[in-house]
């Protein structure tokens, strides 16, 4: 349970992805344009959250259900559900602050007993937490469920950092950042390897926000003022080159010996 | 073949820093062309000279400016062209929500309602120029608020 160092030879049976640097660049990635990419349907073209909301939804389903019917790590349905996953772990949250008027204390709070909940019945259930022996049925989505809690409570806490603290993209940048170098450097040192990548999961959500922010925004607050649709394009051209790149490396799977 | 992947991937990771770095650069002259949040920023920038004493939120001319204009289109009687006009102001103040919120985040999110009303009430199945109205003299008067503030 405590090896996250990727195995010399990866596992075939392995159904999703080890976390190298290249895992963690596309996450964030994913991010990003998970929130700008629902933003933009939402207000710019018009659509309104309800509709986004139910499509996006509808989306994840179908994605989820392609995912599951694979038999081994395919990196394009699996990050694209987890693009997707982003957008509705956000969308959850944003429904609960903005349309339900839950307060963000409540929210990251109950999120984080929901995690530490899914956790503890993974565990009990499968001995294990390990994401290098992801090839059932169960374990999957025990891995995807954990995936949408980690979005929505990255999405509060991150929130929460803004509202509470006051913190703006160009701190909050810097704060997510040392945050995951700590998370980093306590991996190296011997900290437990499942619970510092899923630490590093939660803290790469806000990281990405505030990212992403950096360069939509104008100069005016600071920014870098690229707006949100050049930022998306951007973002999904360096994804999809990652993606072919993986599957170049993995996907045929000959070519790993 | 394995031996190759360590390297593969770190020339992924670099080019796509790279090319982070260079659309930052890039930013520059593509900045004007980008429509919603550049716009607001020179008009903004523009209609400074006129500004009161601006709010914790900063500078909000460039909203009160837009949202003016929807309260002649109401008074009007224009509820069409009102409903047309305030979709600017929710584009523009939903790009620039990073960029605001950290600095007030009440006084954000008083103004964030108030919009949110005007939007709801010209967005109605069958707006009423009575709710229209009213809800956009309380945008008026939330923008006045703010900025009265020291």
């Amino acid at each position: 349970m405590n090896t996250l160092a990727p195995p010399l030879v990866p596992n075939r049976l392995n159904k999703v992805p080890e976390a190298v640097l290249t895992f963690w660049i596309i996450k964030i990635m994913c991010t990003t344009v998970g929130e700008t990419g629902a933003d933009y349907l939402a207000v710019n073209a018009g659509f309104g959250q309800g509709v986004t909301r139910a499509v996006m939804g509808a989306l994840l389903a179908v994605a989820l259900f392609v995912q599951l019917r694979k038999h081994r790590y395919t990196p394009w349905i699996y990050w694209l559900t987890v693009v997707l996953i982003s957008v509705v772990g956000t969308q959850i949250t944003d429904l609960l602050t903005d349309g339900l008027g839950v307060s963000l204390y409540v929210s990251t709070s109950a999120f984080a007993v929901a995690l530490a909940g899914i956790f503890a019945v993974w565990y009990w259930v499968e001995r294990s937490l390990s994401i290098h022996e992801i090839f059932t049925r169960r374990r999957e989505l025990f891995y995807w469920s954990t995936i949408l809690c980690t979005f929505a409570l990255g999405t509060a806490a991150g929130d929460l950092a803004t509202e509470a603290l006051g913190l703006g993209f160009a701190w909050g940048t810097v704060a997510f950042s040392t945050l995951i170098a700590m998370t980093y450097a306590a991996w190296r040192l011997g900290g437990n390897a499942v619970l510092t990548f899923w630490i590093a999961y939660i803290l790469t959500r806000p990281l990405g926000a505030s990212l992403g922010d950096m360069l939509t925004q104008s100069k005016t607050y600071g920014g870098l003022g690229m707006g949100a649709m050049w930022t998306s394009a951007l973002f999904l051209t360096v994804i999809v080159m990652l993606v072919a790149d993986e599957h170049v490396n993995f996907g045929t799977g000959r070519r790993n010996t | 073949m394995r031996s190759l992947h360590p390297l593969t991937r770190t020339v992924a990771a670099l080019s796509a820093i790279a090319l982070l770095i260079l659309a930052a650069g890039c930013s520059q002259s593509t900045d004007t062309g980008t429509a919603g949040s550049a716009s607001v920023a020179t008009s903004q920038a523009t209609s400074a000279p006129m500004a009161k004493a601006a709010s914790k939120l900063g500078d909000l001319s460039a909203f009160q400016t837009i949202a003016a204009d929807v309260a002649t289109l109401v008074d009007k009687g224009d509820l069409a062209a009102a409903k047309t006009r305030v979709k600017d102001l929710e584009v523009s103040w939903d790009s620039a929500e990073a960029g605001l919120k950290p600095r007030a985040a009440s006084d954000w999110h008083m103004l964030d309602k108030s919009i949110d009303h005007a939007l709801s009430a010209l967005r109605a199945d069958t707006p009423s120029q009575a709710d229209c109205k009213s809800a956009m003299v309380e945008l008026m008067t939330t923008f006045d608020s703010l900025q009265a503030k020291p």
